[in-house]
């Protein structure tokens, strides 16, 4: 042990004694290390949300005022020589009066849901998260591959580079949703000079490269559950956490390679002039297009959707697995029903695969088809309740620390819940009809992934920070960022479902401008909000569309709220008050055994699984936690890391 | 710091890491292959037109079949003697591996480049005449006198771009062109180049004095006006003027100094008429249409999409003519006959191969059609006319030039022709992808590895063996891939 | 796998054996393919039964999947599973005898 490691703040903090300090490229940039790419993934993600974030926001407000230029517009415009060079690289994206149109409505539609879906939530929940802290959780030093871990975050990184880089191309980034239905977006713009002067080709690349990284961590996180589970790391003994990961692996695993061959053959016909998803006598503007026909458009949406519904799984298990950690210790007591939180997870996971098309009632799939899928999904939502329900029953007579996590984690609760319910109509086909497509269906997905997934993210993000960085965030700013973000959320996601059942379309660039003067579009909530803002002296019309402005004043809202979560974070990092242990929020899991932060191969002794993961307020034991690597006697002795790797076998 | 069990297994569950993962990958790869595979059936479920069966050279395939089979037992092989240290016997194994991948590349790619040179012609009743095109397919112009560009304002996908896109479709030397300055200039990229800046730049300044124009406007308007609503209209009009910005486009001539013949590619023009030709950059080019005909050299008609198949738009008298029809009607006859007194019960219409040999003829031995007596069963046609299919396959095809009016679609043998040779492509060009990528990491562990074999065998063996999993689950691939596109 | 050296020795004979197996086979399934059965479905199913039948002899002896550790097995049923699902639902989506052909009735 060398003089200078001994003379560091934290005492044990002498894991590089036979390493050479790994520079700064091979420590930050092409590191093998979990935890490091674990962050590279949840900064990018954390990005990636925010440009989805401000694409939804710009959506917004061409909805609520069409055809209005964006504030700051002219200003920006104006500004001398500034505003030309602005004009040149952003002027293609606005009207010549400073208002979007309807076509870049679509790229930033399309684009926001790619973005969400693929580069801000599936990153973060289940790359930046599971990185970190699950092989900590299960006490291991590293992941089974660390040289394809880091190749699984430059895939990812190149799909990003790729994606942002369809922005700047000839016709634009895609315009067709992000579910690409085919034909439309087989043939859109197939007539521009080059193929790549199409974002559509770039999107298909981008997906490549994605599903490639994403494919290269699921093996990576299975490999690693199965064989590098410590000593005592019984599957049974393993935080509901690593479960939650095996399964969405598993997800990934399985569900992405269709999504690829899908990807696949979208790009043969637009690259290649192929017609697997054309059929006979397409027609466009009026003239027959020069392919050979014969393909079907139902095998993109089987093929899309055979993923995209485990995807959904994917997006929202994450969120189950950071609140399975953060509500038992904060509400001081063992997670509830443990066993059935596992098998309900595996159940899902299975069932995930057999209901994906109740997206396609409406595409005459015809009706035996439609009645299986109903039943399944039906189905499914039966270990749904029962993941929702076990964290609820967790609370019940816990001794409830309501710090910015725990506040995340209990409005998760309710906001998960309503998205559930208000999903379980859609699942029927005859409801699906009038449903489909409308602004309901956005409610409830968002619902279910905005105030439910990122909620839940948010609550990891401030849990895991003290790990991570040896400082707490600050709890008032923490305050400061959920109540704005709870009551904008539920501004934005709470009328939709009003105005998706008066039948408002999801991909209306106007908001529904057109049919301003139908009537029966009101009800008591234009009413209500009619008269609150004529008592703020807004003059806001009674009907639909002034659901529009609501919404989007909770999104500006939502914006506002953000604020204090990018200082917090960023400030915290040097400025946050210091943790005073390795452990400070009192919890059981491996990952609190560890230094802070966790060195290069993580323990300093052989972590050694003696109980389960949720050992709280054990009665006759003397803290109100006994975490899983202490014995009865107390703490373990610290080793050299080094020895222990060999000790292990 | 190492990860454990890289090379010894887990006790409790046996295995170690990349075993592990390999399996994980291969049941990814089985999703993906199942995707494709599942992506087959709907597709040859759904088809409206007759699946085409035994369309590929068996033989070809069959070889193929067999050397990935060898190469599946060659690289167990080559696990086994690692694993009872004999290594050359290893080495040799992994040798003759890579070997049998690489034939299998290049049967391969033998097969793809045919099939580049087939083409297949579809005629508006939907008779299919395939072949080879000795002299491509080009639409021709004379007296082209002016070229038409469009100068988009701003970033878009089509801009004209005629350098890239026109100028290699004219024949002969290119001429200069005159610029709208009054110069007599070579078209090339530079001189391009600075066109659409003056013109972009033009534009530019166009819209800045219209705004400018505008914002006058409307603030004179905002100085007179006395009642509210003209003030509230005058402060809108200032704002829309403030935020002005439409580049517009601009058109452009170029007109050569001598007129130019073009000759130019489907792939290269949107469309055409007697008088303009539309290229894909935009461009338009005026002159005189003098041929859009396309020339063929006919190995087959397939006239299974015709009700009457004596009646095909083939055998009108400017193609085929009436003597190949004869020919064709005797072969067809000739195999129903066949195929009823072999099968007196069965429905004619439900036998793939029958529908196949009766209706797509494919007995183009000679220019000439074979006589009557020699077409009853067109062997004796094939045998008759085998001296001259030695010296030149393709000189002694009937030729014939098909007008406009009765294509409705060509293509070679490409993804574009049908569901069938898109999936064709798909399936055997993502298999060839694993072949290529397994091959270059056993000849890795062959080349690479020497230091590990000799100290570390046990770690190899268990690389070989990944690598060998791999291997054979490409294939497992090709064993269900051969009989689905080649022979069923 | 075993490590054993016996076995392994023992093993080599059987991998050349099933190799010539699978030759045979694949020459089986092209003599197949010439035989006009009474529908091509059934050329189609038969063609199938033997490439199985070839794919497993492949993944049992020479993926050695005759005698692997049970959550290889899992994970692969569990594959095979939704693969399996992929094909049947596909189909069946292909061919539901429940199609609702509009309201108006397009052999009227």
């Amino acid at each position: 042990m060398s003089a200078a490691a001994t003379s560091h703040e934290h005492a044990h903090d002498h894991h590089a004694h036979d390493h050479h300090e790994p520079g700064f490229l091979r420590k930050y940039v092409w590191s093998t290390d979990h935890k490091t790419i674990g962050i590279q993934y949840g900064i990018t993600g954390l990005l990636f949300l925010l440009f989805g974030f401000f694409l939804m926001l710009l959506m917004r407000w061409s909805i609520a005022y069409p055809g209005v230029p964006l504030p700051a517009i002219a200003e920006i415009r104006a500004i001398p020589g500034l505003g030309d060079a602005f004009e040149s690289m952003f002027g293609r994206w606005m009207n010549a009066d400073g208002s979007l149109n309807g076509e870049i409505y679509n790229m930033l539609g399309a684009m926001h849901g790619t973005i969400m879906v693929f580069f801000g939530i599936v990153p973060l929940g289940f790359a930046a998260f599971g990185n970190f802290v699950m092989p900590l959780q299960i006490g291991t030093i590293d992941m089974a591959f660390p040289k394809l871990n880091m190749l699984s975050y430059w895939f990812f990184f190149i799909s990003c580079v790729l994606m942002v880089y369809s922005f700047f191309v000839g016709t634009g980034p895609v315009q067709t949703g992000w579910t690409m239905y085919s034909p439309l977006a087989s043939t859109t713009g197939i007539g521009v000079t080059s193929v790549w002067a199409h974002g559509h080709t770039w999107w298909l690349t981008a997906m490549v490269f994605n599903i490639s990284a994403s494919l290269l961590g699921s093996v990576n996180f299975i490999a690693t559950i199965i064989n590098l589970r410590t000593k005592g790391m019984t599957w049974m003994k393993m935080p509901f956490f690593c479960w939650a990961m095996f399964v969405i692996a598993f997800l990934l695993l399985l569900a992405f390679p269709p999504l690829e061959v899908a990807a696949i053959l979208q790009l043969s016909d637009r690259v290649f002039g192929s017609s697997f998803y054309l059929p006979t006598g397409l027609m466009e503007g009026g003239k027959h297009l020069d392919i050979s026909g014969g393909g079907s458009p139902l095998l993109y949406q089987h093929l899309f959707w055979f993923l995209a519904h485990p995807e959904v799984y994917v997006l929202i298990l994450p969120a189950f697995a950071i609140l399975s950690d953060v509500i038992p210790c904060n509400a001081r007591r063992p997670l509830w029903g443990y066993k059935s939180l596992v098998y309900g997870v595996l159940t899902l996971g299975f069932l995930s695969f057999l209901v994906w098309a109740h997206h396609m009632y409406l595409t005459g799939m015809g009706t035996m088809m439609s009645t299986y899928f109903q039943i399944t999904t039906v189905l499914i939502s039966v270990p749904s309740v029962v993941l929702l329900t076990c964290l609820m029953v967790s609370l019940w007579g816990g001794s409830i620390r309501f710090n910015t996590q725990m506040l995340f984690a209990s409005a998760f609760l309710p906001m998960f819940g309503i998205g559930g319910l208000t999903g379980l109509p859609l699942a029927f086909a005859f409801i699906d009809l009038a449903l489909h497509d409308t602004y309901y269906v956005i409610g409830h997905f968002h619902y279910v992934v905005a105030p439910g997934t990122i909620f839940a993210l948010f609550a990891g993000v401030y849990h895991w920070y003290p790990k991570i960085t040896g400082r707490f965030m600050s709890d008032r700013l923490g305050k400061w960022h959920f109540w704005p973000s709870l009551i904008g959320m539920n501004l934005v996601f709470a009328p939709m479902f009003i105005q998706g059942m008066a039948g408002f379309h999801r991909r209306w660039y106007d908001g529904g401008k057109y049919f301003e003067n139908t009537s029966g579009f009101q009800n008591w909530s234009t009413t209500l909000t009619h008269k609150i803002g004529g008592f703020f002296g807004f003059n806001i019309p009674d009907n639909m569309l002034s659901l529009n402005i609501v919404m989007s004043v909770g999104a500006f809202i939502l914006a506002l709220g953000q604020v204090p979560f990018i200082i917090n974070f960023w400030f915290s990092i040097k400025g946050g008050k210091k943790i005073e242990n390795d452990n400070p929020w009192g919890a059981t899991t491996l990952e609190w055994a560890t230094p802070t932060p966790p060195p290069h191969g993580n323990f300093l002794f052989e972590p050694v699984a003696h109980r389960g993961p949720y050992e709280y307020s054990v009665p006759g034991h003397g803290a109100d936690f006994f975490p899983q690597w202490e014995t009865e006697q107390g703490k373990p002795e610290t080793k050299p890391t080094a020895d222990k790797a060999l000790a292990k076998h | 710091m190492d990860i454990p069990y890289t090379v010894t297994s887990r006790p409790d569950t046996g295995l170690y890491n990349a075993k592990i993962g390999i399996w994980l990958f291969l049941a990814s790869e089985v999703m993906l292959f199942g995707g494709l595979f599942s992506a087959y059936i709907f597709l040859r479920v759904g088809a409206d037109y007759p699946w085409p069966v035994w369309d590929l050279d068996v033989k070809l395939g069959f070889w193929n079949t067999v050397f990935l089979i060898i190469s599946s037992v060659t690289v167990v092989m080559a696990w086994a003697s690692i694993k009872l240290r004999k290594y050359t016997q290893y080495k040799l194994c992994m040798l003759a591996t890579i070997a049998c991948a690489a034939i299998f590349m290049v049967n391969k790619s033998m097969e793809y480049a045919k099939k580049f040179q087939h083409y297949a012609v579809k005629l508006t009743d939907g008779t299919i005449l395939t072949g080879h095109l000795p002299q491509g397919y080009q639409v021709k112009f004379e007296n082209v006198d002016a070229l038409e560009l469009t100068i988009v304002g701003s970033n878009k996908a089509v801009d004209a771009d005629p350098v890239n896109h026109v100028l290699s479709s004219v024949v002969g030397d290119v001429p200069k062109f005159k610029f709208p300055s009054g110069e007599e200039k070579e078209l090339n990229k530079a001189t391009f180049g600075e066109l659409r800046k003056s013109m972009r730049d033009a534009a530019f300044a166009k819209m800045q004095d219209e705004r400018a124009k505008m914002i006058e406007a409307a603030e004179k308007a905002a100085s007179v006006a006395t009642t509210d609503f003209a003030k509230y209209e005058a402060a809108r009009k200032l704002t829309i003027a403030k935020n002005y910005h439409s580049l517009s486009d601009t058109k452009v001539k170029l007109i050569p100094s001598a007129p130019l013949k073009i000759a130019a590619k489907p792939s290269q023009f949107f469309g055409y008429t007697d008088t303009s030709l539309t290229f894909v950059d935009g461009t338009i080019a005026t002159g005189k249409l003098v041929d859009d005909k396309m020339t063929l050299e006919v190995d087959g008609v397939d006239t299974r999409a015709v009700a009457q198949s004596e009646k095909s738009l083939a055998f009108d008298h400017r193609y085929l003519g009436e003597a190949w029809q004869k020919a064709f009607v005797a072969n067809r006859d000739h195999h129903i006959a066949d195929f009823e007194k072999k099968y007196p019960t069965r429905d004619k219409a439900k036998s793939a191969t029958l529908q196949k040999e009766s209706l797509f003829y494919k007995e183009f031995h000679s220019a000439e059609p074979p006589a009557a007596g020699e077409a009853h069963g067109g062997k004796h046609g094939a045998e008759a006319h085998a001296p001259a299919d030695s010296h030149g396959h393709e000189a002694h095809h009937p030729t014939v030039v098909i007008e406009k009016k009765d294509i409705t679609f060509f293509s070679n043998f490409t993804p574009k022709l049908n569901t069938y040779y898109a999936i064709y492509f798909t399936l055997t060009g993502l298999h060839g992808l694993h072949v290529v990528a397994g091959a270059g990491v056993l000849a890795y562990f062959l080349f690479f590895n020497g230091r590990m074999l000799r100290e570390d065998p046990e770690h190899l063996a268990n690389r070989v063996e990944v690598g060998g999993l791999f291997w054979h689950f490409v294939d497992l691939v090709w064993i269900f891939l051969f009989p689905l596109l080649y022979l069923l | 796998m075993s490590d054993n050296i016996e076995e392994i020795q023992k093993s080599v004979r059987k991998y050349i054996i099933i190799g010539i197996a699978l030759l045979a086979l694949s020459g089986f399934t092209v003599w197949l393919s010439t035989v006009e059965l009474p529908t091509h479905g059934l050329n189609i199913l038969v063609g199938m039964i033997v490439a199985t039948f070839k794919a497993s002899l492949v993944a049992l002896i020479f993926m050695h999947l005759n005698h692997e550790r049970p959550i290889i097995y899992k994970v692969l049923a569990f594959t095979v599973a939704f693969a399996i699902v992929l094909f049947v639902l596909f189909i069946v989506s292909a061919q539901d005898p429940l199609v609702f052909e509009g309201f108006y009735n397009r052999n009227e």
